[in-house]
């Protein structure tokens, strides 16, 4: 196969990935507004004043960050059944809301770590800091959107399942590392950039924010965001 | 002739009489020596284990089978053609003597007619799928549109065991038009009834790539009242002798129907020498089989001991159906599948900090490779580890085999990978560590005494990053490494247990990370009287 030919191949099907990769950012979005509901949520109740609740609240954070999304993709897929009766009325399930559903639990974790420690900041009348949420949120988004790759082992008809199709419709086993190549070029063109931007964002806040003086004990607040946000799918 | 002994003899023979033909009623057996045939009910419709040829005579496997028994017991056989509906009403009323009509075997029917053990054959569900459909196991199917046909028995739970997005058409012809039309990735069917509809031409070259699951072994069946008579005795060891002498495997090789998995298993385990001498399958002082050479999904309590015992009790009184405790061959499965998802945690555990290290020592002493590695490590960061597993072990290992013939293996593979994707986090970390530490020390610089002290400072961000890559060993699943999902759903794929099976590999896969992370917390501990110097 000569590059013209495997390039015209990768062209004609551009429109059917394209239109995968819009279900990775939609499956992406879903999940991040599910897990950013409930997130905020769990850190409104650990900063509330009984004990108990906080503690509470921080052991379902702890029990969402140890929750392997990936299995857990299964075990949605499994057991949520894909239509269920309501009254007579028959409603679908989709793969795609369970592929939502599973993610949002990672975010969940992220979101109730992260902005409990904004919430405090802007309690403590810090405001640029808890604006450091923003830049963190939308970096978690692209980490999700790359988890979202994930749903195709489900049967999701996301870019990854879709380059699949591809290659069994095209049917030459030397186009499959184009296939993928290809792939993974929509994943880094869509994260590169907008990672690149909130970096600068973050970057500018935080020198912001260190020029105005810092309790020492928030500097450790600060350092245990950072290691949270880590808390990958 | 006294009159009175007339009476008297007539009245003795009217007993014995009435005494002989309640005792050919009762035993079947001598009903049939004395008759000289043996009628049996076979299939007509289903071709090729019972059809009609062109002179109306009813032949197949099953008639083949009827044959032979009947020769076994020393009779002729009159084959009589029943249908899946009244096949077990006959036999009730008494018109046939035995039922070989792909009778699966199931509870429900074992308290309205005898089955007899061992079964004689298996019919399993498979897909009939075009030439070149790349289809290599069940997962491939999950979330595609597969046909089916309306009312069959498997529609349902093939569904739920393989996560299919099943179109259901009314009957067989609508089903095969759409699967021609490709409106279907392939067509689910019953594997003994594949031979019979895909006997047309233009069909010749489609193709039953995956192997047959939900297999439902079939039965002889004779009548309720005969249980535990000579009959039963009788048609069991011919079965048993049948599967022994491989007579079974050599008149399915004559009918030309595709070579059944169950026939093979089934000759393996009957010709199974016991290590206390004699066969494993040889009848019990109490003259019941051993319950290995039963029909697993028939079993219960009462039948087994041990493990087994316990098992099948939790499923009796709760439901829950716990296969990996009474079942050897899923707890094999299952901890297989456990000492390879902990193989694949400590492998990438391992390989990301390897990667990691030797990426931030390249990018902070090799002088013009520094910004080679950091460009790599964010490409790497912002690859989607499932697809770079997909990219390595379809695309580049397609290209080394062709190229040089090495084959590697999938979870060698998928530790590469996820080491690669969490390396560059490490990397990162690393990297931000060392900025910190240069910031104090203007002479810092990253080697093998300092690369620790970096470990140290970076070490929350890295053990997050170790914890994610333990959490993500399941992708190795999706090539089809035999991890605690692939075991997980294939147990679920054959037992049908999802509810049960998915909470354990939850729970399992919550507790390895618990794991992981208390380890890493105790490290931590261990660590800081170092810190304080």
């Amino acid at each position: 196969m000569t590059p013209i030919e495997i390039a015209h191949i990768l062209v004609v099907w551009t429109p059917f990935l394209a239109g995968g990769f819009v279900w990775n950012i939609l499956i992406s979005l879903v999940a991040m507004v599910i897990g950013t509901v409930l997130g905020a949520a769990l850190a409104r109740l650990r900063l509330a004043r009984r004990k108990s609740i906080a503690r509470a609240s921080l052991v379902v954070t702890e029990l969402t960050r140890n929750i392997p999304t990936f299995v857990f993709l299964f075990y949605l897929a499994f057991l949520i059944p894909a239509e269920f009766e309501v009254s007579g009325q028959i409603y679908l399930f989709p793969a795609w809301l369970k592929a939502a559903l599973a993610l949002s639990v990672a975010v969940v974790g992220f979101v109730s770590d992260n902005l409990f420690v904004a919430w405090q900041h802007w309690r403590s009348d810090n405001h640029l800091a808890a604006l450091l949420f923003i830049p963190s949120w939308t970096m978690y988004l692209l980490i999700i959107v790359m988890a979202s790759s994930t749903a195709s082992v489900i049967g999701v008809g996301e870019i990854v399942s879709r380059c699949n199709v591809v290659i069994a419709a095209v049917g030459g086993d030397e186009m499959m590392i184009w296939v993928y190549a290809y792939a993974i070029s929509y994943f880094f063109g869509f994260c590169f950039p907008l990672n690149w931007a909130m970096g600068r964002v973050k970057q500018r806040l935080l020198a912001r924010v260190s020029t105005t003086p810092l309790q020492p004990v928030e500097r450790s607040t600060e350092e245990r965001l950072e290691i949270n946000g880590r808390n990958l799918p | 002739m006294n009159s009175r002994l007339l009476l008297r003899t007539a009245w003795w023979l009217a007993l014995l009489v009435i005494l002989g033909s309640r005792e050919a009623l009762a035993d079947r057996f001598d009903l049939i020596q004395k008759r000289g045939t043996l009628i049996v009910g076979v299939k007509s419709d289903y071709p090729p284990f019972g059809m009609l040829d062109a002179n109306g005579q009813l032949i197949g496997f099953e008639p083949d089978l009827a044959a032979e028994l009947a020769y076994r017991l020393g009779v002729q056989a009159q084959l009589v053609a029943v249908s899946s509906t009244n096949r077990l009403q006959k036999l009730e009323e008494g018109a046939i003597d035995v039922v070989i009509a792909t009778l699966g075997d199931t509870p429900q029917r074992r308290q309205i007619a005898t089955l007899i053990e061992p079964n004689y054959y298996a019919s399993g569900v498979t897909v009939v799928a075009p030439p070149n459909a790349r289809l290599s196991s069940w997962a491939d199917l999950r979330g595609k549109k597969v046909c089916a046909i309306q009312g069959a028995y498997f529609n349902r739970s093939m569904a739920q065991r393989f996560l299919l997005d099943l179109q259901i058409f009314n009957g067989t012809r609508d089903a095969k038009l759409a699967l021609r039309d490709g409106r279907c990735v392939a067509w689910l069917y019953d594997d003994t009834g594949i031979v019979g509809a895909l006997s047309d031409p233009e069909w010749a070259n489609y193709e039953t790539p995956l192997p047959a699951t939900m297999i439902s072994p079939w039965a002889m069946a004779i009548a309720a009242s005969e249980r535990g008579l000579r009959l039963e005795r009788t048609i069991a060891d011919v079965i048993a002798d049948w599967h022994h002498s491989g007579w079974l495997i050599r008149t399915e090789q004559r009918w030309g129907i595709h070579p059944s998995r169950f026939l093979a298993e089934m000759r393996e385990l009957w010709t199974r020498a016991s290590p206390v001498g004699g066969m494993v399958c040889a009848r019990l002082p109490t003259g019941e089989w051993p319950a290995e050479c039963r029909n697993k999904s028939l079993l219960t309590s009462t039948d087994v001991s041990g493990l087994q015992h316990v098992g099948l009790l939790i499923k009796e009184r709760t439901g829950l159906n716990l296969t990996i405790l009474y079942d050897a061959y899923d707890r094999d499965l299952f901890l297989h599948g456990l000492s390879m998802t902990l193989r694949l945690m400590v492998g990438s555990i391992a390989g990301s900090l390897i990667l990691g290290c030797l990426g931030a020592l390249t990018a902070e002493r090799v002088p013009f490779l520094g910004g080679l590695a950091r460009l790599l490590a964010a490409l790497g960061r912002m690859t989607p580890p499932l697809l770079l597993i997909y990219l390595v072990f379809f695309g580049v290992g397609h290209i080394v085999v062709t190229r040089y013939g090495w084959t590697f293996d999938g979870s060698v593979i998928a530790i590469f990978c996820l080491s690669l994707y969490t390396g560059c986090a490490v990397l990162f970390a690393l990297l931000e560590a060392c900025a910190v530490l240069k910031n104090q020390n203007p002479g810092f610089a990253l080697g093998g005494r300092s690369l620790a002290r970096a470990l140290r400072l970076a070490y929350a961000p890295v053990i997050a990053s170790l914890v994610n890559v333990v959490k993500a060993t399941g992708m190795a699943s999706a090539i089809a490494v035999p991890e605690l999902i692939s075991a997980s759903t294939a147990i679920v794929a054959e037992q049908g247990n999802a509810a049960v099976m998915m909470n354990v590999l939850m729970i399992t896969y919550f507790l390895l990370v618990m794991g992981v992370v208390q380890f890493f917390n105790y490290l931590e501990r261990r660590m800081r009287p170092h810190d304080a110097d």
